[in-house]
């Protein structure tokens, strides 16, 4: 804000050396925190945030999808495990009240081709729910970099307390400053790959890549 | 018809996924494999133990999957196992690095069973052994 918007901002009688003033010491104290480095990891640490917003979506997404996934497959097996149960109901009652008449008629056969086919399709939702557990790998490592875009976060916060400090509390204050973590992070999963030409979307376009390379 | 006699190490930090990856390869017919938490581990089983096939993750602590295909690649005893890179890492640089690193395939999460079995059955077919 400049020295004219703010004298105008001014109530009527307030010395308009007082916001000069003001605005001196407000130039100053952001001078210093820029020669002591603070402000460029502020300003990067809070760059980070809508990425971790993108990323806390992503996960909301993943695991809203799974849990319906393996709540639709749940129903499915349900349904079919039914079906099991009512045919061999009526199989049994069938077979007791004319075993002969049963077998002769096929009802015993597609019986049994019917229960092989049921519990394939069983087995398949089983896939499917053990599949939808992906969930868990791929949102895990998305929250470890949103926990260490927090962490930034915290790190430069805390600095930044530290250099407004008095002297003998500092001291205390950098006890709560963690050591800058040299691990080389790799990506994760690609939480907004819409208009990315750096990143592939399927596993076709992996295929293709490295069918282009020769392999 | 799968070769259930394939030993198969499954690498990766999240044991859900390892579970999954176990529970697709038996669905496919492979019923020998153990698991590893990340690639330092699974260097030290492979040193110790004869497989015939790794299926490893990157994004992992202690040694990455990428560490743990140079390890191999440089290991003459270890060098001729394929090692079938299953991640969420969706970029082309890190992909093209795997393949030129020596890996035998690629694989980005989330997969589908039928992917799994393609690049296994593919990778041995390559390899000359029998899937």
């Amino acid at each position: 804000m400049k020295m004219d918007s703010m004298n105008t901002l001014a109530p009527a009688g307030a010395s308009p050396e007082v916001f000069q003033q003001l605005g001196q010491i407000t130039r100053q104290l952001h001078d210093t925190l820029s020669q002591l480095g603070v402000m460029p990891r502020l300003q990067e640490a809070a760059n980070g945030l809508p990425d971790a917003r993108s990323r806390l979506t992503y996960i909301a997404q993943k695991t809203g999808d799974a849990a319906n996934r393996v709540l639709n497959s749940v129903d499915k097996a349900k349904a079919e495990h039914h079906s099991i149960s009512d045919q061999t109901r009526a199989m049994g009652a069938a077979i007791v009240a004319d075993p002969v008449k049963a077998v002769a008629s096929g009802a015993v056969m597609n019986f049994v081709t019917e229960v092989e086919a049921c519990t394939g399709r069983i087995d398949a939702h089983l896939t499917d729910i053990m599949m939808a557990q992906d969930f868990h790998d791929l949102t895990g490592q998305v929250v470890a970099k949103v926990v260490s875009l927090a962490s930034d976060l915290e790190d430069s916060l805390v600095k930044l307390l530290v250099q407004a400090a008095p002297a003998d509390q500092a001291s205390k204050l950098m006890a709560h400053v963690a050591p800058p973590d040299e691990t080389p992070q790799l990506n994760g999963p690609v939480v907004n790959p819409e208009g990315r030409t750096d990143v592939v979307a399927n596993q076709g376009e992996v295929d293709d890549l490295l069918a282009s390379l020769g392999f | 018809m799968s070769n259930p006699d394939l030993k198969f190490l499954i690498v990766d930090d999240f044991s859900t996924m390892r579970r999954i990856v176990r529970g697709l390869l038996k669905e496919i017919g492979y019923n020998n494999a153990e698991e590893a938490e990340d690639g330092a581990v699974a260097l030290n089983m492979l040193k110790g133990a004869k497989y015939d096939f790794v299926v490893s993750d990157i994004n992992m602590p202690n040694m990455n999957g990428f560490e743990l295909l140079a390890a191999v690649k440089a290991d003459d005893t270890l060098k001729h196992l394929p090692v079938l890179m299953v991640t969420a890492e969706a970029r082309k640089e890190d992909i093209v690095r795997a393949a030129k690193d020596g890996a035998a395939g690629y694989i980005v999460k989330p997969f589908t069973k039928a992917t799994l079995e393609e690049k296994v059955q593919k990778i041995m077919q390559k390899l000359g052994a029998p899937a």
